[in-house]
């Protein structure tokens, strides 16, 4: 079916979403719990997008296109808040991002500034029991990306989300750690954590040493 | 009508005769049969846990990874590792996901002392003193709210909404809800005693709700009406959803009758978590046949053969008196296989939920009813499509299943002229305490709110006077008293930024300061997020924090944050919490110290 993105027309396959046909136009989308290599998720809400006769933006991840959609990529509403959303983030954080992360990344393209809720923050806490992955809980942003690459690349159902609201994390097996977990120390979690929430032991050491 | 006190409860214990366990052993959905006879996944890559627990088929057990730990939480006080080892195995569950699941439910975390006591922070319960009994318990018992005594005796917890909010404010002590005056007092002294029900009354001679089912609506649709016939008449009846979204329930029945799949679901939402709301929790308790016949009726219109009620676990009672009605309807006929010899068979499941508000929405009560954390999935896909075990599956609310069986014996012609002029049907609304007469009432639609608060619940009892109501739950717009004349109906409430949405009506007297109001509110809506999208996450909690602090609120940023969660939220939660927010703005801008 052909929909058009910013104008462009494009060809995309039945039940495709509305987000992989503006990355088929070459157009950019914020994203930060989508990985194409898993199920589309939902949860971050920044790639927002206007839909010709919807009231509001939508998240792009998880609007099925329809034949002839107009899907509009630099609406100004969308924008705006997609950069909202993305403030909120960064003030949940104890510290910004770090800049090769995805975030980083996002956030700098969206153009936000100095987060202006100067609240509550995630209290630091590492866990650095494994020999090649560690935990830095205060960056989880709950995109659920470590967890699904768990379960839906690797297959080996060591991660969940944890806690409820503001409150919610992620962790391994019975909270014990990789090492106690069903893991299979394969990495796909560090490899599409945005935030460097999870992370290899190596460039951990690396930016302790850095910092010191 | 009145239930006598207790006589299905004991305190801390099991309820006498009752076997909650008994229906496991009768007739299963063939889609456990089948899914069960799978066995291990073979190194399949899983999309998701629903469809890894559709295709392990939980291990060939019966019992969900959520029902066994909060059996660990009634029996041993907590949820051990081993416990949740236990739970993984039996479900088919990851253990880190059950870890998952022991992290997400309020009756899970919560520590449980041998006396646990918990306390009601809903709206009706605030709006008598502003939670000034939580300070007097917690002073009483030496214990903050969410702490256990050094020796184990005794815990307090919060607790959102017992349904005993025509007699607030309220407590639970054991599975013994005290409500009213002198409830404190009680609890302080360990002498707590049953709550008094509330009135239940209907404006109409011949009530479509307030009377007790009989059956002869399912009766009448499985003699004289096809399923065809009988989703026609609903549809034309136009039933709307009385959870609080409003969607025609004729319409859901026809995308799950027209969806694919070789077994279908009625799932019952009973998790009415509005605080302030005991409309379900009336007619789970006071006519439970109404809702049997209700889901047997939709269970023929699409062709679903089990159906499920998920009743929230505030609610002790209800899930008792829906587990008796069950048994009494076997015996009698009215459930089981080839109804009155038509050959159309319907059973009917009672799952207990664990204490979270999200789990209203209905991806999330389908994730929690197969045992898994209560958080939102995005749609498509509907549960019409795919919902338990990713099988077509509909949603209803409790409210609304009770109308099917007007409908189906009297046709939606009849159901239009009880509102004569507005949305069909009745509703029924509940009032809070602060009312002379609250209770439960069946109105029809249109009439004005007014007309609700001072003619049939009397006005404000001390001689106190309405300064405004929150009318459908925690969602609802809060409407000012000099807007009273308004109609209680979908499109007239809406256009004054509230909702009919579930029919609970919260009246705060001129005593209430309104940002404290706002703060109850967001305190609610933050507590109660799944945390699954970041705006309702994050935003409902940097909401609270501003009005929780000293000083003028900056209007802007406030209204910038709103519009975020309305546009970007994931599900009505955080798309919807702002609207009470937004009246307070609109008519209390300077009590609400917005500037």
């Amino acid at each position: 079916m052909e929909v058009f993105v910013d104008g462009v027309r494009v060809e995309v396959e039945p039940g495709a979403t509305a987000l992989e046909a503006a990355r088929l136009a070459g157009k950019w989308v914020p994203t930060l719990c989508f990985d194409d290599r898993m199920a589309p998720f939902g949860a971050c809400r920044v790639c927002l997008v206007a839909i010709e006769g919807a009231a509001a933006p939508v998240a792009s991840c998880t609007t099925i296109c329809q034949e002839g959609m107009q899907i509009e990529t630099t609406d100004e509403r969308a924008q705006r808040i997609a950069r909202n959303v993305a403030e909120l983030v960064l003030s949940e954080l104890p510290e910004p991002p770090a800049g090769h992360t995805e975030l980083a990344e996002v956030v700098e393209r969206l153009g936000v500034g100095e987060p202006r809720w100067h609240g509550t923050v995630h209290e630091a806490k590492h866990d650095a029991r494994h020999p090649y992955l560690v935990f830095q809980h205060e960056l989880c942003i709950s995109c659920g990306r470590c967890v699904r690459a768990c379960d839906e690349i690797q297959g080996a159902f060591a991660l969940t989300a944890t806690g409820r609201g503001f409150h919610s994390n992620v962790t391994a097996g019975l909270d014990s750690g990789f090492q106690e977990s069903t893991c299979v120390s394969c990495g796909a979690c560090a490899d599409t954590c945005p935030t460097d929430a999870i992370t290899e032991r190596f460039l951990f050491e690396l930016a302790e040493q850095g910092s010191e | 009508m009145s239930q006598s006190r207790d006589t299905h409860l004991v305190p801390g214990g099991r309820v006498p005769g009752s076997d909650p366990g008994a229906w496991l052993r009768g007739p299963r959905p063939r889609a456990w049969r089948r899914l069960f006879d799978v066995g291990k996944v073979e190194g399949t890559v899983s999309r998701n846990l629903i469809e890894l627990l559709t295709r392990k088929g939980a291990n060939g057990g019966t019992r969900t990874a959520l029902a066994m730990l909060r059996e660990a939480v009634d029996e041993r006080g907590g949820v051990t590792d081993d416990d949740r080892r236990v739970a993984a195995q039996v479900s088919g569950l990851p253990e880190a996901a059950v870890y998952g699941v022991s992290t997400f439910y309020d009756d899970l975390t919560q520590p449980r002392g041998r006396r646990h006591v918990r306390v009601c922070t809903g709206t009706a319960c605030w709006a008598v003193d502003f939670d000034a009994q939580v300070r007097e318990l917690e002073e009483g018992l030496g214990l903050r709210m969410g702490e256990r005594s050094e020796d184990g005796e005794l815990s307090l917890a919060e607790t959102v909404c017992l349904g005993f909010c025509h007699s607030s404010p309220s407590f639970r002590d054991g599975d013994v809800v005290d409500a009213g005056p002198g409830a404190l007092q009680r609890i302080l002294s360990g002498t707590a005693a049953a709550a008094p029900e509330p009135e239940w009354r209907s404006v109409l001679d011949d009530p479509v709700l307030i009377r007790p089912g009989d059956y002869t609506g399912l009766r009448r649709a499985l003699a004289e009406l096809t399923a065809e016939q009988l989703r026609e008449e609903v549809k034309a009846a136009n039933l709307r959803g009385r959870g609080g979204a409003g969607f025609p329930a004729g319409l859901k029945w026809e995308f799950a009758h027209k969806a694919a799949g070789d077994e279908k679901f009625i799932v019952v939402n009973g998790d009415e978590g509005d605080p302030g709301s005991y409309i379900d929790k009336q007619l789970m308790e006071w006519s439970p046949e109404l809702l049997l016949e209700g889901m047997a009726l939709a269970g023929y219109a699409v062709g679903a053969a089990h159906g499920f009620v998920y009743v929230r676990s505030e609610y002790p009672r209800s899930k008792h008196a829906l587990e008796h009605a069950v048994a009494r309807a076997y015996e009698s006929g009215d459930l089981g296989d080839d109804i009155y010899g038509s050959g159309f068979s319907f059973h009917v499941h009672v799952e207990e939920g664990a204490g979270s508000y999200v789990v209203g929405e209905e991806t999330a009560l389908l994730n929690s009813l197969q045992g898994m954390r209560g958080t939102v999935s995005a749609r498509p896909p509907f549960p019409a499509e795919k919902g338990y075990h990713a099988l077509p599956t509909v949603v209803n609310n409790v409210e609304t299943l009770c109308n099917a069986p007007f409908i189906a014996l009297h046709g939606a012609e009849a159901y239009a002229a009880l509102s004569p002029g507005a949305t069909p049907g009745t509703k029924l609304v509940c009032l809070n305490e602060r009312f002379q007469r609250p209770g439960v009432v069946e109105v029809r639609f249109g009439t004005p709110m007014r007309e609700i608060c001072e003619d049939l619940a009397g006005g404000l009892k001390d001689g106190r006077s309405i300064k405004a109501l929150q009318i459908g739950g925690p969602l609802g717009g809060i409407l000012p008293t000099w807007k009273l004349d308004t109609p209680f109906d979908f499109d007239e409430l809406a256009a004054e930024g509230c909702m009919v949405g579930h029919g609970g009506i919260v009246a705060f007297d001129d005593r209430t300061d309104m940002r404290r109001l706002a703060q109850h509110l967001l305190h609610f809506g933050a507590h109660e997020s799944c945390g699954k999208c970041f705006p309702c996450r994050i935003g409902l909690f940097r909401g609270l924090e501003m009005v929780e602090a000293e000083g003028p609120v900056d209007r802007a940023k406030l209204e910038e944050l709103l519009e975020t969660l309305e546009v970007a939220s994931l599900c009505a939660h955080g798309g919807g919490m702002p609207a009470p927010i937004r009246s307070l703005i609109a008519h209390f801008p300077d009590e609400l110290g917005v500037a």
